[in-house]
């Protein structure tokens, strides 16, 4: 309002002021953002490498192209079951976990930094290092294994357990990860709801399930539905770690779409698929948004 | 609501190329980066201009450092900036900057497979009249015939291969086994049976300290071909496109169950990720024998190594043909080059005499595709004692039924495909299931090719 | 769950009078043994990597299998892995780059997203809900969705491998646009006001008003925006192979393809790649932490 007043001391130049502020950043954001998502939908409809022609509108033609790949399908699979164990499961841990940190108790801001470690080290980093550690012959989590008298696991080389052992990899940076955004929701319940509630005889678990939850509604969706997004186009664990294998094991449609791209120069197939992933996507974070819309009502 | 739509597409229409072009353009570093497009307009008329080929390569400069220095000193308005990438960013850049249409690089390494897809998208230089026919005429006709796609010379002849088999002598005495001779030709079942009783665990915690076998290019089909093929299987059908019922057959089962059990019952071969094999294991004495590239003979040699070594013929399976693999590096310009003429000199200097000799003698050492250097290794006393002798036994079995790997324009989808299916065999999966996804998988990509 | 579990029984066996005191012990007890036991699965891994690396390449799984203590200390203490990285390997190169990519996006788009951020918190003008609103869209959008077609133009302008692919694109972040409208909203209308009256220019009364009492929001952007690109990895693998241009992640990638087997190297690379953000953050953990968060909780 106050700017309003402004406003009319020197209305001539206030009307372009703002855009100039505006200008530097929306020339990025529109050429390095946004036209190419618009050209990424355009991209999709044309292909790159059918001979003689560089380059030639085929319409949905590699989207029928990848609809009858047999590997697609299974890869959709795999993408979804992994979306579906990865987020509930990292959301409901870093929830646990931001209680637990959220704890008054001495030397917690020491845990806290320590929590923090994952989060801020690089994926690639966190996948080499982890893919040491899981190694069959010689890696620790074995050696751990049978110090406890338990069978060796091949872990990133077996079809059984690639994808849980990749789940378990990213959660380790993701649980912490959404940890923080739940602990700064906690941070800000009053203390003295909890007070009363003792007060009324309410146990910890009710406490939990009567403040904490109802109040925190808003930032498990927004954790869940980014979760959701940062999940499905996850790349760079497969990408270091699996390659797609064992036997296409981990061959979520990201790692896909990158390899039809970049390593086979399929570019309008890698864009097709980039945008079929996109509208997984759309579709998840709606079902999700109207799930906690029609509960809250 | 009107007003913010037209904001809204108002912005829109700004966003579109012209932005992407001047922020790109005005961000440009005041040096710009080596596309030097208008010094090349005016054709070679002025020779005081230095004229950059950007070459792209898996070699880093230490490799190139004397062949370039060869070229330069020959064509003192031409210089080559190699750059150098690791072997799977390697394919990835090609496959990005061609697709891309991007000017750069303007000559690359092709690996001779690659010549069919790069061809069908024509991605490559037409090179016929680059060469004369004398120089056509002093390439081995299989490379000379694996460069040329629907006709065209596309990319020219640098290298060829074959391979051999490499054994740790003192490995050999400590099991008490006779080694292969030098044109003695083992079979794979007496391979197999040998690998066994040099395979040793003396410490007992599971991991042999000494492994029997190994393939140097574990997961590839340039390696992995001949077996098969020596069953009798075939590759890839007569089209080029069709691999259901040739890569499923009973050759190919048989070849890949012998594959399988190598890793997972005789455990003679390792499992797991080895790197670069002749590097981690049979340099550092870790291995018993290995099939691989003539190119190890002189990084045995510079490495002197604190064991005897020598070598033997490519192993075939017992009543079957003898097949050895074959082709390597070839060498050609980028279509949409902005500079055409430096950039088939450099290819030609490369192809053909002295520049092959050079990237020979002080390159990558790959074995020359060019005749007359492969009578230098018949010929040279070099050549006539041991280690270097290697290389003529080397020369003598590139002659043994070389089989080329398959021409096809989906080559890299094909080989990128059987080689997860190689990887999973090692790790022990089924090996009939494994080449029936294999065929599934391989068909789906070729679909796109059929017209 | 099972702690409020632990809190029943513990009532259940202490006697009314004593109850206050066991209970919060009992739940203290747990509290750290559950806090121990995450902080474990942290760092566990993390110890034997920095170990590791301050080990000749032949002892690094000499302690891990079967597991003992020692995996996780450099017993047989050598440098030798660092020495090979930063003198054979020349990783200090990728370093340098690394930190040149950082710095120049620090400023560049910390400029360029406060000034955004600005008009955004104190000026009315038309569009500006669109405008604001297209911010927080392009926020959902995965990058990695643009990369191909914006790899497309970068390689038709033929700049592939040059530092304006590799820096330029980075710019573009509207999560910084929005913290700094977060915060900028949050100044007092006076403070702005009375510099006007004095006649200041708006440019100058953001510079020597605005940003002057913005050190939180900056150190925060300045965080966000440096972390991003020290961890970047896919944009510059695509946009600039050449070696010359390598950046510490992608260094640190090639690595393990191509020395699968010297894993000293390998994780002498890696704890060079996870130190330089743990030391950057530990220091200024508030403000990284509010501005990772601020995303989510605000609007």
């Amino acid at each position: 309002m106050a700017v309003r007043r402004a406003d009319h001391t020197r209305a001539s130049t206030m009307q372009w002021i703002p855009y100039l502020f505006l200008l530097p950043a929306f020339i990025l954001l529109f050429t390095f953002r946004i036209a190419p998502a618009l050209a990424g939908f355009r991209e999709a409809l044309y292909t790159h490498n059918l001979s003689a022609a560089r380059r030639s509108f085929v319409g949905w033609g590699n989207f029928a192209h990848i609809f009858r790949d047999p590997i697609f399908w299974k890869s959709l699979r795999i993408t979804l079951v992994f979306s579906l164990v990865t987020n509930p499961l990292q959301t409901a841990l870093a929830l646990a976990l931001a209680v637990l940190a959220n704890q008054r108790v001495r030397g917690i801001s020491i845990f806290r930094s320590v929590y923090l470690l994952p989060v801020v080290i690089s994926i690639n980093v966190t996948s080499t290092i982890w893919g040491l550690l899981l190694n069959k012959d010689s890696g620790m989590i074995n050696g751990i294994l049978i110090q406890f008298g338990l069978p060796r696991q091949p872990f990133l080389l077996s079809p059984d357990q690639a994808l849980w052992t990749i789940i378990g990899i990213i959660s380790w940076v993701g649980v912490p990860y959404w940890m923080m955004f739940f602990l700064a929701g906690l941070q800000g319940i009053p203390q003295a709801l909890f007070e009363a509630a003792a007060i009324d005889g309410a146990n910890a678990w009710q406490s939990f399930r009567y403040i904490t939850l109802p109040l925190l509604r808003r930032i498990i969706a927004f954790v869940l539905i980014s979760d959701t997004v940062v999940n499905l186009f996850l790349f760079a664990p497969v990408w270091i770690l699996t390659r797609g294998g064992p036997q296409l094991s981990t061959n979520l449609l990201m790692y896909d779409a990158y390899r039809r791209g970049f390593v086979w120069g399929d570019m309008g197939g890698s864009a097709a698929m980039m945008m079929i992933l996109l509208v997984i996507a759309a579709i998840t974070v709606a079902v999700e948004f109207l799930l906690f819309r029609s509960r809250e009502g | 609501m009107n007003e913010k739509r037209l904001t809204r597409r108002d912005f829109l229409k700004v966003s579109t190329g012209a932005t992407v072009a001047a922020v790109l353009a005005a961000c440009a570093p005041p040096t710009p980066a080596p596309a030097a497009k208008p010094a090349e307009k005016a054709p070679a008329a002025a020779p005081q201009k230095v004229t950059t080929i950007n070459h792209l390569s898996i070699w880093s400069d230490d490799v190139f450092a004397e062949t370039i220095a060869l070229f330069e000193e020959m064509n003192p308005d031409l210089k080559v900036k190699n750059e150098a990438l690791s072997w799977n960013a390697f394919f990835e850049q090609i496959q990005v900057r061609l697709a891309a249409g991007s000017a750069e690089p303007d000559t690359l390494a092709v690996d001779v497979p690659l010549t069919a897809p790069y061809g069908y998208r024509g991605w490559l230089l037409p090179l016929d009249d680059v060469f004369t026919e004398e120089e056509k005429a002093d390439w081995l006709e299989s490379s000379l015939k694996a460069g040329t796609y629907e006709g065209h010379l596309i990319s020219a002849p640098v290298s060829t291969s074959t391979q051999l088999l490499f054994y740790n002598r003192n490995a050999f005495e400590k099991a008490g086994i006779e080694p292969p001779g030098e044109d003695e030709r083992w079979t794979w079942e007496q391979l197999a049976d040998a690998a066994q009783k040099l395979t040793f665990d003396e410490d007992g915690d599971g991991t042999p300290e000494m492994w029997g076998f190994i393939w140097e290019q574990v997961i590839r089909i340039y390696q992995l071909q001949p077996m098969p093929m020596s069953l009798g299987g075939v590759p890839i059908g007569p089209d080029g496109l069709t691999v259901r019922g040739y890569i499923d057959t009973d050759p190919w089962i048989e070849a890949f169950t012998y594959y399988r059990k190598a890793f997972n019952e005789w455990k003679f071969a390792p499992q797991g990720d080895v790197g670069w094999p002749s590097d981690t294991l049979f340099r550092p004495g870790k291995l018993a024998m290995e099939v691989a590239g003539p190119w190890n003979i002189k990084q045995n040699i510079d490495a002197n190594l604190d064991f005897e070594w020598g070598v033997s013929r490519h192993p075939y399976f017992d009543g079957g043909t003898i097949v050895t693999p074959t082709g390597s590096w070839h060498i050609g310009a980028n279509a949409n080059t902005k500079k055409i003429d430096a950039a088939t000199r450099w290819v030609r200097f490369v192809s053909t005499v002295p520049g092959a000799e050079k990237w020979w003698r002080t390159g990558s050492h790959d074995f020359p595709a060019q005749k007359s250097l492969l009578e230098k290794i018949k010929t040279d006393p070099q050549f006539e004692e041991w280690p270097w002798k290697a290389e003529r036994i080397a020369a003598d079995e590139a002659t043994v039924n070389p089989q080329p790997r398959p021409v096809t324009p989906g080559y890299l989808e094909y080989e990128e495909i059987l080689g997860d299916t190689f990887s999973d065999i090692r790790n022990g999966a089924d090996v009939k299931e494994s080449l029936n996804t294999a065929v599934e998988r391989i068909e789906a990509e070729m679909d796109k090719y059929r017209k | 769950m099972a702690e409020s579990l632990a809190v029943d029984v513990a009532e259940r066996y202490t006697r009314r009078g004593k109850t206050r005191i066991s209970r919060a012990t009992v739940q203290r007890v747990i509290v750290y043994f559950l806090l121990t036991l995450i902080s474990v699965l942290v760092i566990v891994p993390l110890m034997w990597a920095f170990a590791a690396s301050f080990t000749p390449n032949d002892e690094v799984f000499r302690y891990v299998f079967p597991f003992s203590w020692r995996a996780l200390f450099p017993v047989d203490f050598t440098v030798e892995a660092y020495r090979n990285l930063f003198f054979e390997e020349g990783f200090t190169r990728p370093i340098a780059n690394t930190l040149i990519l950082g710095f120049s996006t620090v400023i560049l788009s910390g400029v360029t997203s406060a000034l955004a951020g600005f008009a955004f918190a104190r000026f009315d003008f038309r569009g500006k809900d669109v405008l604001f609103g297209l911010v927080l869209l392009t926020f959902m959008i995965p990058g990695e969705v643009t990369m191909i077609p914006l790899y497309i133009v970068v390689s038709r302008l033929a700049l592939v491998n040059t530092w304006t692919a590799l820096i330029v694109p980075g710019l573009a972040n509207s999560l910084v646009i929005f913290l700094f409208r977060q915060f900028f909203i949050e100044i007092p209308q006076d403070l702005i006001d009375a510099a006007r009256v004095d006649g200041a220019s708006w440019l100058k009364v953001f510079a020597s008003i605005v940003l002057p009492m913005s050190k939180p929001v900056l150190i925060t952007a300045s965080l966000l925006l440096f972390l991003g690109q020290w961890n970047s990895f896919f944009w510059p693998l695509l946009v600039a192979p050449d070696p010359k241009l390598r950046v510490v992640q992608v260094a640190v990638s090639y690595a393990y393809e191509e020395h699968k087997t010297l894993w000293n190297q390998l994780l002498a690379g890696s704890v060079v790649a996870a130190l330089v953000p743990i030391l950057l953050v530990l220091p200024f953990q508030r403000y990284y932490v509010s501005g990772l968060v601020g995303s989510g909780l605000k609007e």
